[in-house]
Formats: structure tokens, sequence, C-alpha cells
């Protein structure tokens, strides 16, 4: 092997410990880019393809009880491929003997062998329930502690039990998706609805449309055709959704969420790139007097040059081989956890040939390109400067022959001077920790940039959860009911508020109804679902977030307000204007009379007053659902109360349909937005432990090319302590720096993670909230890495021996 | 005149002065130093034994890789020895004191000056000079500051305090390193080829610095390679390969090389004679040659009616018997024990002498002026003799 090669292997393999923060910073960014880009390509491919694996309802349509001949009009229609009816049902079940029940929808199949339209894949036991049999989805396992071959109690419409063994586990891509709010499932056959105290009729359809599955607004048609058709018929439709074929619900979202940890991933790679190039430079700073010596014996410009671009490229593909497998492993693990939290299959561990390819990209390129400054300057300098060149250079400039301090150099002993002057004397040990900090400008700002990086977004990820509980708590404004209460048929309202009052702990209920319509355009093609819930008017239990407008009033007719949502559709929609609504089959004109914020699901939410909605639907005075108020509002007496409420109101022989606690569904939110700000808080995390390295690198590298200073501070008095003391107070002075500068950059920061965050979950930006908490912790962080970064190196000054750092002889 | 036998012991390499341990600032016994390195382990230091008293101001010379850095690291606690103990004032500086205790005791008790200054970059010579007295804790926090410009005018800088030693010259470099190296007012200056790096102006104030410090009374212990420089300082230590050159042998024939020197270090023995005992009797053949460490020796000329003329008097770096050694014949004169105290040689065999003197012209040209001037004295002296003999015999005639 020639010795210019011997060389760049041996700097390769000498000093282990740099060579190992090069390759590790490398890895960090690989391994990010690698584990965000391959489950963004699995997730991307594998979503879409399991859900559409499975033939996906395009159309859902809610209505009242239907029977086959319905079914065979909808299945007769114009543009449709496939139409299957089931029965669900919210039912309370629980594991006999013990107290917890739980509320799962109850899905009735007339066939599960002629199934066709979201399919059930098998997970455990059989794959057909019998009479009086009943299947889980996997989801339920997380609510309900049951097992195949054990039984499961269920509560009938009239309190009374009834036992059902549990056969099989299963799993159904279309459960729930997106509808983070929905109830796990539960299936049996329609054989055994009959048992459970429920009518053999169905009152969903699923639809699939022979063409243009994957295009919505087709699709969004024929569902508006079918509806029409069926309130034509006298069958009234409820609730329709619509889905693709190839698109899994919340696609969108997840998508989004992938971009933000994308986005994120790549700042990882520009962090670490700034790190490398900062251990790079120091790299070429130390072999200054090498590439002296080798130009001195011959040594050409480009020869040196293609020694250290070789001995970066090593840097790389040893941060290749640790990185590209651990990336794959990690996208296909956190493409896992996203396909079970949203029940979705994965097509088994593969490597994904593009985020590889990104990865061996990132892992050569970054690298080569925060390389190429310090090489080419390294090996442009004169044999002459690098063999007289002191390491820790100070900037000294030449004016007119005489030597100069920089203007910050001469600041510092300006300001040093001027409080002594003042009687106000900074001990000499830390003004060595002062000025040390800033003799390496460059490399401070380098440092200073990945560590105050990491901080802000460490701080904003705080910021954005508060942000986002925030929200949802605005939004629990809107469920401000501590238990609703459904049933499956209209009572009047005095009677069940004079019922309620019979429970212990309830003060009140109100009755609300609800209407949903779709929102037309100006050619009457349907744009989205729009659902109308309709609380008195005056009714307490709801507190808006009106961003223009008002809030309606008991004498609005054909008034409502609606969420941002339908901005999505009508961007300059304002108060006063007018909306096209086509309501219970009939085309309508409404006005908007405000516009609030709320986090839209299925379709644009909209308000309008009980008071003429009852009207509307010939229900005055009669709801057929109720939000209850009682004496505390925690979320264990709203259970607590919610559990009396359905037994007292069953006893009494109504039909419960459900009582639940009002905070139930804002909890599910909240702990669906808690898994995105952990992913977040990992990506945060990752580009803190960027920093973390970046100022340990930097502190290894200004200890090692300050060993004869250390070595004359030990020769004037200095014990390990002071030693120690000094290094690692130049770490702190450095997080200090970083921390401040992280306070300012985390308010854009916040804002803008917070903007692109809501805007891919809400669909709306929203309002941010600051908290202490981010800024509390990174500050302990910071302090406490800036320590720890800096104690290796300060140990290894505190050890080095006088004699070899101050070798003159 | 007495003749009683000598008191012989075997010689030391190195001189030791038989001092009192109270007035010893650095005291070191059997120090050996050792390196290991890939080429195998070499001995720096082959067991040096040296004792320097207080106020002294003392030169380490010796050539580039004798180990007079190594000697002087020894000193400062910097480097370690491999075997042997150190005790500076009254601290064993190496037995259960570990790195960073021996820091704490540097500090306070000693001054370094080095060759290329070592001042800190970042710190102004005013906070170069501060530094020490934080690390040792000496004096108040905002004494300090007070003391240190003290040090900075003592040396000539106080102008400068503010200033960065970039911005200084090599000169005034030194000088703030060697007010640093004073911050603590340590008894023991330790300067490591301190003007090494400097025009001769700048040398020689450094060098009247630490002569006007000697005089103050701190021991300064300073390794040098400038013959210009150890002639100012009181006492000149060689050291060549590891070993030191015995002190005497180095003073009296100066003009030996080193390798000669350690030659005649390990070959030395040592005599004592008390007061007027005869060393060489007049007429007698010569079989050594006397170098003087202590005491003085008196050349007598004795006539006939014995009556006895000294026409010499020798003092400590001074020798005798090489006229006969060199010339051969017997003794032309009795040389004995001055009087008043007794008298320390060295001795080296007449063959052993010779052979080394063969081998150093400029040695043997040296010792011959010496002994044609020691001729010439005992001519005049013979011929005055003899006149007053005549005169006499004239006058009693």
């Amino acid at each position: 092997m020639k010795p210019r090669w011997r060389k760049v292997l041996h700097d390769l393999i000498d000093n282990k410990g740099r060579t190992l923060l090069v390759v590790f910073s490398i890895a960090v960014g690989v391994f990010s880019i690698g584990v965000i880009a391959g489950a963004y390509q699995i997730i991307s491919h594998d979503m879409s393809a399991s859900y559409s694996a499975n033939i996906p309802a395009n159309i859902e349509l809610r209505m009242a009880n239907f029977n086959d001949d319905v079914l065979t009009s909808i299945h007769n229609q114009h543009g449709v491929s496939d139409a299957e009816g089931r029965r669900v049902v919210n039912m309370r079940v629980r594991v006999p003997g013990t107290e917890k029940w739980t509320t799962l929808d109850i899905v009735a199949f007339e066939s599960f062998p002629k199934n066709a339209i979201n399919l059930l894949t098998p997970v455990e036991g059989a794959t057909v329930p019998k009479k009086r049999e009943v299947m889980l989805e996997q989801d339920a396992l997380k609510h309900v502690d049951a097992h195949v071959g054990e039984p499961l109690e269920f509560q009938l419409p009239d309190g009374s039990t009834k036992m059902l063994p549990v056969v099989g586990i299963v799993q159904d891509t279309a459960a729930g998706a997106g509808d983070f709010l929905a109830s796990p499932f539960g299936y049996i056959s329609t054989d055994t609805l009959e048992y459970l105290g429920q009518p053999k009729l169905y009152n969903r359809a699923y639809v699939t449309v022979k063409e243009g599955g994957d295009d919505i607004f087709h699709i969004r048609e024929i569902g508006a055709q079918l509806k029409d058709k069926l309130e034509k018929n006298g069958t009234s439709v409820l609730r329709s959704r619509f889905f693709e074929t190839h698109k899994h619900p919340l696609a969108d979202t997840v998508n989004a969420v992938l971009g933000i940890l994308m986005a994120l991933g790549i700042l990882i790679v520009f962090l670490s790139s700034s790190l490398i190039a900062n251990t790079l430079s120091a790299l070429l700073n130390q072999h200054l007097r090498h590439i002296g010596v080798i130009k001195l014996v011959g040594g050409q410009r480009a020869q040196i040059f293609r020694m250290y671009i070789t001995l970066i490229l090593a840097f790389g593909v040893l941060a290749l081989m640790i990185a590209v497998p651990f990336g794959g492993i990690g996208a296909y693990q956190l493409a896992l956890y996203m396909a079970n939290k949203l029940n979705f299959g994965l097509l088994g561990y593969r490597i994904m040939p593009l985020p590889f390819f990104i990865q061996i990209a990132v892992g050569l390129l970054v690298p080569l390109i925060a390389g190429l400054a310090p090489v080419l300057n390294g090996s442009r300098i004169t044999v002459l400067s690098a063999l007289s060149g002191d390491l820790a250079e100070d900037e000294i400039k030449f004016e007119g022959g005489e030597k100069r301090l920089s203007w910050f150099d001469w600041m510092q002993v300006k300001v040093t001077s001027l409080l002594a002057a003042r009687g106000i004397h900074i001990p000499r040990p830390f003004v060595i920790s002062l000025r040390n900090t800033f003799r390496r400008k460059s490399r401070l700002a380098l440092t200073l940039f990945t560590l105050t990086m990491g901080g802000a977004i460490f701080i904003s990820v705080f910021n954005v959860r508060v942000t986002l509980h925030d929200y949802i708590g605005q939004i629990g404004k809107y469920f401000r009911a501590d238990v609703t209460l459904d049933f499956d048929k209209p009572y009047r309202l005095d009677e069940v508020q004079r019922a309620v009052t019979n429970v212990n702990g309830v003060v009140k209920a109100e009755g609300w109804q609800f209407i949903s319509g779709e929102l037309l355009d100006e050619h009457d093609v349907v744009l989205e679902n729009i659902n109308v819930l309709s609380p008195p008017a005056k009714s307490t239990l709801i507190q808006p977030i009106l961003v223009s407008g008002r809030w309606m009033q008991a004498d609005d007719v054909r008034k409502l307000a609606v969420s941002e949502g339908a901005l999505k559709y009508y961007p300059n929609l304002k108060a006063d204007d007018n909306l096209t609504l086509k309501i219970n089959g009939r085309k309508e004109i409404w006005q908007v009379i405000g516009i609030f914020k709320f986090v839209d699901r299925e379709g644009v939410l909209a308000y309008a007053p009980y008071e003429y909605i009852s009207h509307m639907n010939d229900l005055a005075n009669q709801s057929s659902s109720f939000r209850v108020v009682t004496e505390q509002h925690d979320r264990a007496y709203q259970d607590a109360k919610a559990e009396e409420l359905d037994k007292y109101f069953r006893d009494q022989g109504y039909k419960v349909r459900i009582a639940q606690a009002g905070s139930a569904s804002l909890d599910t939110a909240v702990e669906s937005l808690d898994i995105l700000v952990v992913f977040l808080l990992i990506m945060a995390i990752l580009t803190a432990v960027v920093g973390s390295m970046g100022l340990t690198g930097t502190m290894g590298m200004n200890v090692l090319e300050r060993t004869r200073e250390i070595g004359i501070m030990r020769a004037i008095g200095a014990d390990d302590r002071a030693v120690m003391r000094t290094v690692i107070a130049e770490g702190i002075v450095i997080g200090s720096i970083s921390f401040a500068l992280a306070i300012i950059l985390s308010i854009p920061f916040t804002y803008g993670l917070s903007y692109i965050v809501s805007v891919a979950v809400f669909q709306t930006p929203i309002a941010v909230v600051f908290t202490y908490l981010g800024y509390a912790i990174w500050l302990a962080l910071v302090l406490v890495l800036s320590t720890i970064a800096s104690i290796l190196p300060a140990r290894n000054a505190a050890r080095l021996t006088i004699r070899e750092v101050l070798a003159y002889e | 005149m007495n003749t009683q036998p000598a008191s012989r012991k075997r010689k030391s390499v190195s001189d030791r002065h038989a001092m009192t341990s109270a007035e010893a600032m650095i005291d070191m016994h059997g120090i050996v130093k050792r390196f290991k390195n890939a080429a195998g382990e070499f001995t720096v230091l082959k067991g040096v034994d040296l004792t320097i008293n207080r106020g002294e101001f003392v030169s380490i010379v010796g050539k580039s890789g004798s180990g007079k850095s190594t000697l002087l690291n020894m000193i400062t606690g910097i480097d370690h020895p491999t075997e042997g103990r150190v005790v500076i004032g009254s601290t064993d500086i190496y037995t259960n004191v570990t790195e960073s205790q021996r820091s704490k005791w540097r500090g306070r008790n000693l001054g370094i000056v080095f060759q290329f200054f070592q001042l800190l970059p970042m710190l102004t010579l005013l906070e170069n000079v501060m530094l020490p007295m934080d690390y040792a804790e000496m004096y108040d926090f905002d004494e300090r500051p007070a003391r240190a410009l003290e040090m900075l005018k003592l040396v000539g800088l106080e102008a400068f305090a503010h200033k960065l030693p970039v911005l200084v010259s090599t000169g005034q470099q030194q000088l703030a390193a060697i007010a640093r190296a004073l911050a603590c007012d340590p008894p023991l200056l330790v300067a490591d080829e301190p003007t090494g790096n400097l025009d001769t102006k700048s040398a020689d104030i450094i060098i009247n610095l630490f002569e006007e410090l000697a005089r103050r009374g701190k021991t300064v212990v300073m390794v040098t390679h400038d013959p210009s420089l150890t002639s100012r300082t009181t006492r000149n230590i060689i050291i060549a390969d590891g070993e030191l050159i015995n002190e005497t042998v180095a003073k009296t024939l100066p003009w030996l090389r080193h390798r000669h020197m350690m030659e005649f270090s390990k070959l030395v023995e040592e005599r004592t004679y008390q007061p007027n005992i005869t060393i060489i009797p007049h007429n007698e053949h010569v079989e050594y040659f006397f170098m003087i460490r202590k005491g003085e020796v008196e050349v007598v000329l004795q006539d006939k009616k014995q009556n006895e003329t000294v026409i010499s008097r020798l003092n400590p770096g001074e020798f005798f018997g090489e006229m006969e050694l060199l010339r051969g014949g017997k003794s032309i004169a009795n040389v004995r024990a001055g009087s008043l105290a007794p008298v320390e040689v060295l001795t080296i065999k007449r063959e052993d002498f010779k052979r080394v003197i063969d081998q150093s012209p400029i040695t043997a040209e040296a010792i011959g002026k010496i002994v044609q001037e020691r001729i010439e004295i005992h001519r005049a002296a013979d011929s005055r003799k003899t006149k007053r003999t005549s005169k006499t015999v004239k006058t009693e005639s």
C-alpha cells in the first residue's frame, strides 16, 4: 500500500474517539432520514394497499332501519358496483364478573362468507361467528379483556344482559378508519340480532362504485343520488360518508404528520452536516503540520485533496454500515407502530429502494459537502504556514506592520478592564473560560447553531403540545356536558329533564337535535356532508370559538353557524353569506350567521337553534339526544353518573342507546394528539442529541488544541478541579448562550410548527400557547448536557501530564 | 611539617555540600528517569544526587539530550522520577503526592519560567500574573490586582499591564512570565533556557533580574547552554548523558570535553588534609593530579637551612601536581594544606590523568601554560632566595 493511503488508514483508526464522533455525526443524520423516508414510503404504499385489499366501501350510508328491498334498490342504482347491508348498534359489553362496561359497535352481517365489502382479515380463532356467537375486532382487545373461547356479557336495550362467546378475533381496516372517536367493533350474524333484542333490519348500507373509485367527487355524486332516491322513497339517510378505494381516510393526516417528521429529519441532516463540518475542520487543523510535511517532500495539492476526500468517504462508509441497517429497522418499526395505531396492515419487513439510496447519498454526499471547504483550505495551505502555524490560532491582524487584535478580542479585554476599574474583578479562571469560548468563532457559530436549533425545536414541541391541548380544551367547550345520553327514540324534553333529577348528582338535562345534509356548490354538485347540531340557542353547554359573525339566536330560521371547514370549499365565506344545502332531499338556501373553529372529522359541522330544527324535524319539545350536567365534572364522576343514568333509564323502560362521559371523546382525541407529540418529541430529542454531540465534539477539539495551555495552567498551580472547572465552565457558557438564542428562535419555530401541525391535523391554524415547561426542561437539559459534554474532555485534560503537553526539549 | 596521611574516601560523582538540611532548598537523591517508547526503554537520568542551597543562583548546563531539562522537570514536579526522591524545601514532592496536589504545591512554592514564555494568550499580562494567585488562593481576591501590578512594575512592564501577550515583544513576554513566576512570592525560581528565544539585550535584562532576585534571597536555578550566562551564576552544574559532572572537576579543568570531565568524575578520589599537613613533599615523585575542592593549599619553597617561603597559595578550583606529572621528575616544592582549615582535594592517578590529557590537546595546552607560569614563579622565588642567601653570607664574612 502506498504511504499516502497508509496515512489515510492510520488517520482513520488512530484517533478512535474522533473517528467515532465523525461517524456518529454522519450516522445520526442518515439514520433519521432513513427512518422517516422509509416509514413514509412503507406507510404510503402499505396503508393504501392494505386498505384497498379489503375492498373498502366507497359510500357508507347511515339510515333508518331498512330491509333487503331497499338494499336491492341501492344495488341497482346506476354507478353502483356492489352494496351490502349491515346493522350497527351501540352495545355495552363487559367480561362477566367485572364491573367495567365498554361500549362496542356491534356489526351484524347477513352472510360472512358472501361478505365482499370491508373484508375482515382473520387474526385468531373462527372466521365466521355462528348464531349467538361474536367475533371482536383486534382493537377492541385494548378496551375489553376478552379472549377467544370466553364469554362476553352484553347489555340489551331493556337493561337485561345476555352472554355471547367470543369465537374469533379479526382485523377490519375500515373500522374506525378516519374516525379516532369511533367505538371498537364486534361482529355477529344477523341471526343473533333478535337474541340481543335488536330487529333483524339493516341500518347501514356499504356501497362500492363501478368506476371512479378514486374520484371523490364522483363518489359523492353517486352518494347524493342514492340519498335522494332513498329519501324520496321514504327512507331517511342520517349520515353519509365517502371514501376513495385506494386512499386510507387518514392518509392525508398521516402524510402531513410524516411530512413534518421528514422536515425535521432533513433538519437533523442539516444540523449533523454542520457538526461534521466542525469536526472535519478541526481534523484538518490538527493535520496542518502533516500537510506541510507532505508538501515539503513533494506532495501536491491535488494529491492531498484526494487523500482527505478519501478519508471523508471512509467516514461516510463506516457511518452507512451502522445507519443503513438501523435506519431500515427503525423505518419498519415506526411504520408498524403507526399501522397498529391506525389499524392497517403492513406487507412485511423490507428495505425500500428509494430511502436506501437516499441514505447512501446522504451518508456520502453530506460529509463530502461539509468537508469540502476544510479540505480545500487545508490542501491550499503553504508549507510555511503549515509548519509554523499555532493550532489554537487567535485572530491577529497586521495593519501597517503592527499587530492588531480583532475588535471582538479587543472588546473582551476592554470590558474586563472597565469592570476592573469599577472594582468588579472576574476570577481569572472564569475569564479563561469566557474568552476561550469565543476564540474559535466559526466553530462556536456552528456549535451554537446545532445546539440552538435543537433547543428551539425541543422547546417548540412543548409549546406545540400545550397549544394542541389548549385547542382540544377549547374544542371541549363545545362539549361542556358531563354526560351525553342518547336514546333510540325521541322522548319529551320535560319528561327526561324531570327524570334525570332522580339520579343523585345530576343537575339538569338539555335536549339537542341533529340533522345532516350536503353542502352544494353553484352547480348543485355535492361538495361535502354538513352535520347540523341543534342545542337550544341559549345553551350554556357550548362555548363556541367564533372567528367571525355571531352565534345563533332562538328566532334564527334557516340560519346556521358553520365551522372553518366550510372555508375549504368557500374560501371567501363570511357572515351573512348564503350557502346552498340539501336537507332531507330538498335544496335550501341557508344564511351563515357566523364561522367558528372546530375539528371537522366527518364533513362540515354547523350549529342551528333547537327551536327551529325541532320544528323542521317535527319533533318540537322532543329529543332523542340529551346533554346532562352533573354536580362534579371530573372524568371519573362523569363515568359513574353515565353508568347510573344508563341503568336508571333502562330500568324505567327507556330505550337507551348510549350514555357516556362528556370528556370521553376529548380524552381520546388528546390521546391521539399525544402520539403525534411523542413523535415530534423524539425528533426534537434527536436534534438535541445532535446539538449535544456538536458541543461534545467542540469541547473535545477545544481541549485538544489547548493542551499546551492546560499544561501551563498545571505548571503554575491549577489542580485537577481547577482545570476541570475551566473546561466545564466553557461548556456551560456555550450552553447558556445557546439557551438564550433558543428562547428567541423558539418563538417563530413554535408558530411555524403549530401552524403546520394544526393544519395537518385540524385543517385550520390554531392560536399558539406558550408554556414555561419546555424552557425550564431545556434549560436544565442544556446545562446538564453542557456539563456532561465537557466532563470527558475536562477529565482528559486534567489527566495529561505536563511534560507531554509542554514538550519543548 | 606535618605529614599525616590524608583521610580518603571514594568520590561521589557529584559534590554535595555538607550543609544542614535547613539550608538546602533542593535535595535530590538517586534520581533515575527512564522513558519507554516504541524503540524501547532508555534512561535519561542515571542516578543523580544534587543539593542546591537557599539563595544560590545555579546554572545547569549540558548538551542537547544530556537530560538537563528532564532534571529540571524533576525539580519542578512537571515530570516524576522513575526512582529516587526529591525534597524541595521540606516537602518530598513525589511520595504519596498526586499530580493534582503537586500542581497546587507548585503554585505556592515554585515559580517557573519557560523558554517560550508560555503566557496564556487570552489573558492580559496583568491577568496572567494574577492567575497563579487565583489557583493558589493566596492574597485576598481584591488585593491580587495590586500585587500583580507590583510584579509588573518590578520587571518594568506596568505600562503594558492590559495588553495581551501577542501585542508585546518577546522580551517583554519573558519579563511578564517572570512576573507571573514571582506572583506568589515563591522561594524557588526555576528557569528553562529563559533567554533561549531572546536577543542579547533582552537576555541581559533577564539575567540581571535573576541576579537581583538571588541577591534578595531567592533560590534561582536556570538551565542554559549559553556560557556567557553560566559565568554569571554562583554555581555551575554540568550534566552529561544523564549524570552530573563533579563540580570541582568542571571548575578546575573547564577546557575538558564533558565526556572527559565525566571520566574524571568517576575516577577521582576524595582526600582531606588537616591544616599544615604536607600533601606533596619536596623532591618526591608525584603519582596523582590534585584538584582543590575546599580550603587553601600552600606551595612552599625550603632552602638548605630549612627556611620556608610560601610562593603561592592555591584555592578551590585550582590544581597542583601537574608539573611533575607532565614533565616528569620529582616535586620541586613542598605542597601543604593551609593553616586555617582542613583542605579537601580530589585526586586522579597519574596514568588516568595522562591518558585523558593526551586526548584533550586544549586542556594539555592550557595546563602547559599554567605550568609555565608556575615555573616562572618558582624561578623568581628561587633567585630572590639566592640573593638573600648571598647577602647574608657576605654580611657574615
